[in-house]
C-alpha cells in the first residue's frame, strides 16, 4: 500500500506540475490526463472502485476529449518562451499558492481527526448504489442532489450548444459557408 | 518455505500498511495548490480550465479520502464526489463553450488581452 501510494503521488504530482509549466498546450491536456488517472489509482486504494471506473470514464475520457477539441478550435502555432505562456505575476503567484498549500497541508496534518481506520468506504457497489439514490439510512438528502444534478447536466448541455454555435451571418471562418 | 527473519517482516509490514489519513490529505492540499498557481499565473485560458480541474479533483480526493477514513461518515462522500464530477463535467462543456465563443469574437484566448470588461 505505502508502494503504491508513493508512486501515485508522484504520478499525480509531476504530472500536475507538467500541465503548469508545460510549453505546449496539448502535453498539458495529456499530463492533465495522467494526473486524473494517478486520482483514479487513490480512489481505487480508498475502497471506492466504482468511484474510480466513473473517474477514468468522465474525466480521463470525456473532459479530456472536450478540452483537446478545445485546444483544437483555439490555439495558434506554439510558443517557445516561458514568458509568452505566464504572466507577469509569475512569482507573486507561486508564493500565494505555496502558502495556501502550505498552511492547508499544516491544517490538514495537524488537525485531529479522532479515530480514523482505513476501510470504510463503499466498497460494494450495490450499498454505493443505494447511497447515491437516497435508499440507505442517512443518506435521504441524495434523492435531490440527484435529480438537480441530472437537471444542471441537462441546462448545460442546452447552454452549451446555444453559447458556442455560430450565429447567423456573423463571419464564415476558414472557407467554411453556411 | 524458510521463516522470513522478523527485520524483513517488519519491512513487509510497513509497506503493506494504509498509509494514515493525513498522508492522503497532504497530496490533496499540494495538488490544490499546484492547481491554483497554474489558474494564477498562465494566461491561456483553456490551461485555466485545466488547473480548475486539477483543484476539483484535489477536492474529490480529500472527500473520498474522508468518506473511507472517518467511521461516523459512513462512506457518503463517494456520492458527493459523484455530484462533484457530474458539476465539474457541466462547468467543463459551459466554459469551453464560452471560450469557443470569445476565441471566435477576439481571435484569442489570452486571458491578459480580453479586457473589454476592465473599467
Amino acid at each position: 500500500m505505502t508502494v503504491a501510494f508513493a508512486f501515485l503521488a508522484g504520478m499525480t504530482l509531476v504530472s500536475a506540475l507538467g500541465v503548469v509549466l508545460s510549453r505546449n498546450v496539448v502535453h498539458s491536456a495529456l499530463f492533465m490526463s495522467g494526473s486524473f488517472l494517478g486520482i483514479a489509482g487513490y480512489f481505487v486504494m480508498l475502497n471506492a472502485p466504482a468511484l474510480a471506473a466513473f473517474q477514468v470514464l468522465i474525466y480521463v475520457g470525456a473532459v479530456t476529449v472536450v478540452i483537446l477539441f478545445g485546444i483544437m478550435f483555439t490555439q495558434r502555432p506554439q510558443v517557445r518562451r516561458y514568458r509568452t505562456i505566464i504572466n507577469r505575476q509569475s512569482w507573486w503567484g507561486f508564493f500565494v499558492a505555496a502558502g495556501v498549500g502550505t498552511f492547508l497541508a499544516y491544517v490538514l496534518a495537524n488537525e485531529d481527526w479522532g479515530s480514523t481506520s482505513a476501510g470504510n468506504g463503499p466498497r460494494d457497489v450495490a450499498g454505493f448504489g443505494r447511497d447515491l439514490l437516497g435508499v440507505s439510512a442517512g443518506s435521504g438528502v441524495f434523492v435531490l442532489l440527484f435529480e438537480v444534478a441530472s437537471v444542471l447536466l441537462l441546462v448545460a448541455i442546452v447552454a452549451a450548444i446555444v453559447v458556442s454555435r455560430r450565429k447567423t451571418g456573423e463571419g464564415v471562418d476558414r472557407g467554411v459557408r453556411e | 518455505m524458510p521463516p522470513i527473519p522478523p527485520q524483513l517482516q517488519q519491512i513487509i509490514d510497513a509497506l503493506t500498511a494504509a498509509p494514515p489519513l493525513e498522508s492522503y490529505l497532504v497530496v490533496g492540499a499540494i495538488l490544490f495548490a499546484i492547481g491554483a498557481w497554474g489558474a494564477l499565473v498562465r494566461r491561456n485560458a483553456v490551461v485555466i480550465f485545466m488547473c480548475v480541474e486539477l483543484m476539483i479533483n484535489a477536492v474529490n480526493l480529500t472527500l473520498v479520502a474522508f468518506a473511507d477514513y472517518l467511521p461516523n461518515a459512513g462512506g457518503l462522500g463517494v456520492s458527493y464526489a459523484v455530484l462533484v464530477i457530474a458539476i465539474a463535467a457541466a462547468e467543463i462543456a459551459v466554459g469551453l463553450a464560452i471560450v469557443l465563443a470569445v476565441f471566435r469574437t477576439r481571435r484569442t484566448v489570452n486571458v491578459d488581452e480580453i479586457t473589454s470588461m476592465r473599467g
